[in-house]
């Protein structure tokens, strides 16, 4: 049974459609990509997925079924608007963002500490949330959704304003969940973000999904006809490549059709090239989403 | 059901504990009371001049003088002198040892006519207590009993035909009481109202409503709130009444204005009928101004709508006074928002008939569920609505 279900998903706000006809699936114990340039219906699909928003048509199942009050207990959520009560100390903050979900203060205290410690914000945790910095707020943002040790975790934008220090921080802790078994949705734009810790992903642009699927299936698909060699040696004229590329070092070679990189590869070592690398070309999943998204701008 | 306790508790302890309610909220009101009483005291020390008074009897009257009783607490004994001559009096006044000398002259007692001589001005308080002091000698061989009600006067008790209600012409706080009651309500419920629409308002604007709303329903959340909002307004009255009666009690004794101050049943009745849902329902509709609005000040201007109704009544004191019966006065305690001060005030001059007091606290009641219906409903469309206005036109909107 799914974790997340969401099955020919529609919301508007008065004329724009926000999501269109919206269905993907999240698999328990899974972290899922949820991907999309900015205003292309990504929170609004975290939104409706939350009960938070009702769509006008389509159906959600979460946690095994239709979203309730106990289930709230078993679900973090981080918005990308994030906040925290400004005037009241960090450690009694948190107390209150766990109680919300069922946690008892001595617990919520108990959880928050080794938290705290990790996160460097120990020494905080009777300073009011405005005088941390940004950096420190966001990190307390992240303990406040992971305290009650949810099943379901969903985090829009989790990078947004770290450090590099903190953003691996936050990513190993990401890692860290998906390893103890906990489903995450990451929801964002930064591509290589989402290329590094996902393996399956839906990306949406105005509002409909346009990719989904398991990543390197997706790359495959968008993979072209190329292949990429890395060599010292000069390459000389390949039956069935078309052109040349120079790509960071190395060269791409663009094949014609119904040409095989096997044949390419053997033709190179017939003619004593010293290959250092030889790979069939992958677009990132940068070039991917560009494409998508300036072929969707293109058709609209 | 816990949560919604959680929510009650953050609220309170949010608002109660900080140093902006100790000084504006809890202290305003005892120190206005206090700045006043001190403004009295002072009136008092200013007016009352204790040097001694002198009086030259040519009648024979106060030949052998009784002492008049002594004057009542903040009021001070002055000491009254006898002199043989108009000429020793003056001489006295001259060198400041007196502040005046009357004269009672030899047909004091046929024509009542006695004169004064003062240099500065002589003061009520020591005038009022020349005068005592004659006529405790005017009625020293009247039985004590007339003598003491001819200087007491008489106390005149407007009584209702059942026997449930009546009003002293000489205790004036039956008629003020239910009326400050009304005003300190009022005046919690607005200061209370704006923590709870401050701290919609900065919820939405901080950005904590989406965390919020993912672990406790909207209808909790709000119920919450206003709970730990009347919460609020209830311990700053509480301690208002603490900080109001305990000088009461420790002056009662002394000063016999403050024997008569009592809280009539029906005032209680009236508090917790109509002003106990009054309050519920302000605090509500301040949460669904916080809840439309996208920044405090905004919400400010919407409180109008709300508290210039609440004060019409205050406005009227005087149509009510003149009348308290009239349909003017029937029509405001029935609309909801005019009926908590109009009711209070009403309970202090006359006698409010039972289908009255039940009709309005019905409507009362009615009308603070509505208005957390509304709350819930406002809350749950405006609050994600960053940096924009909820129309009111959405809020009643079917769907």
């Amino acid at each position: 049974m799914p974790a997340v279900g969401l099955t020919h998903i529609s919301k508007s706000f008065g004329s724009v459609k926000a999501i269109d006809d919206v269905s993907f699936t999240v698999e328990k114990g899974e972290l899922f990509g949820l991907l999309g340039p900015n205003g292309a219906g990504k929170t609004t699909s975290l939104r409706v997925m939350l009960d938070i928003f009702k769509p006008e048509s389509g159906s959600v199942a979460i946690l095994g079924g239709p979203m309730n009050e106990s289930k709230k207990d078993h679900i973090g959520y981080m918005p990308e608007e994030r906040g925290l009560y400004q005037d009241i100390p960090l450690e009694r903050c948190l107390v209150y963002l766990g109680s919300l979900k069922g946690l008892s203060p001595a617990e919520v205290k108990q959880r928050a500490a080794g938290y705290l410690e990790r996160f460097d914000l120990a020494a905080y945790k009777t300073k009011k949330v405005k005088e941390l910095s940004k950096g420190m707020q966001q990190k307390a943002q992240v303990i406040a959704t992971l305290l009650h040790q949810p099943e379901l975790l969903i985090v829009d934008e989790p990078f947004g304003g770290l450090d590099p220090l903190n953003t691996q921080m936050v990513k190993d802790l990401l890692l860290e969940q998906h390893q103890q078994g906990v489903t995450i949705i990451l929801c964002s734009h930064q591509m290589h973000q989402v290329e590094e810790l996902c393996d399956r992903i839906v990306l949406i642009d105005h509002g409909k999904v346009m990719l989904y699927g398991v990543l390197n299936d997706i790359r495959r698909q968008f993979s072209g006809h190329a292949v990429t060699v890395r060599t010292s040696d000069k390459i000389p004229p390949l039956k069935g490549v078309e052109r040349l590329e120079p790509l960071n070092g190395a060269v791409k070679l663009h094949l014609s059709p119904g040409t095989e990189p096997q044949e390419v590869l053997r033709s190179l070592v017939a003619q004593n090239v010293n290959l250092d690398q030889f790979e069939i070309s992958m677009p990132t999943l940068d070039e991917i989403f560009i494409r998508v998204v300036q072929g969707q701008a293109e058709v609209a | 059901m816990t949560k919604l306790w959680h929510v009650v508790w953050h609220e309170y302890r949010r608002h109660v504990f900080t140093r902006r309610f100790v000084l504006a909220g809890l202290m305003s009101v005892p120190l206005i009371i206090l700045v006043i009483v001190g403004l009295i005291f002072l009136i008092f020390a200013l007016d009352t001049n204790t040097t001694p008074l002198g009086y030259v009897d040519y009648s024979g009257l106060l030949a052998n003088p009784v002492s008049a009783p002594a004057p009542e607490w903040p009021d001070r004994s002055v000491q009254i002198l006898r002199f043989e001559t108009e000429a020793a009096a003056r001489s006295a006044l001259d060198a400041g040892r007196i502040q005046a000398y009357f004269i009672l002259p030899a047909d004091y007692l046929s024509n009542g006519r006695l004169s004064v001589v003062h240099l500065g001005a002589l003061k009520d308080p020591a005038r009022t207590q020349f005068y005592n002091f004659l006529t405790a000698n005017l009625l020293r061989n009247t039985d004590p009993l007339i003598a003491i009600r001819l200087v007491k006067g008489t106390e005149l008790v407007v009584q209702s035909p059942d026997g449930s209600r009546s009003i002293s012409s000489k205790n004036w706080f039956d008629v003020v009481i239910p009326m400050v009651a009304g005003i300190a309500f009022v005046i919690a419920m607005f200061s209370t109202g704006g923590y709870l629409m401050q701290a919609v308002v900065e919820e939405k604007e901080n950005r904590t409503m989406e965390v919020i709303i993912t672990s406790v329903s909207p209808n909790q959340f709000m119920a919450g709130k206003i709970i730990g909002d009347t919460a609020i307004g209830l311990t700053q009255i509480f301690l208002w009444m603490v900080f109001i009666v305990i000088p009461i009690l420790a002056f009662r004794n002394s000063m016999s204005i403050l024997r008569g101050i009592h809280i009539a049943p029906q005032t209680l009745l009236l508090l917790v009928c109509v002003m106990f849902p009054a309050f519920i329902m302000v605090s509500a509709l301040m949460a669904a101004i916080g809840a439309t609005v996208s920044e405090a000040r905004e919400g400010q201007q919407m409180v109008a709508m709300i508290s210039l109704p609440i004060w019409i009544p205050y406005m009227l004191t005087g149509l009510l006074m003149s009348n308290p019966n009239s349909p003017l006065a029937l029509g405001l305690s029935l609309f909801p928002l005019t009926a908590p001060l109009t009711m209070l005030m009403r309970d202090g001059l006359t006698i409010l008939p039972v289908w009255q007091i039940a009709l309005t606290a019905s409507i009362q009641v009615i009308s603070a569920v509505g208005a957390i219906w509304l709350a819930g409903r406002a809350f749950r469309l405006g609050m994600l609505r960053y940096g924009k206005r909820l129309k009111w036109r959405e809020v009643f909107a079917r769907n």
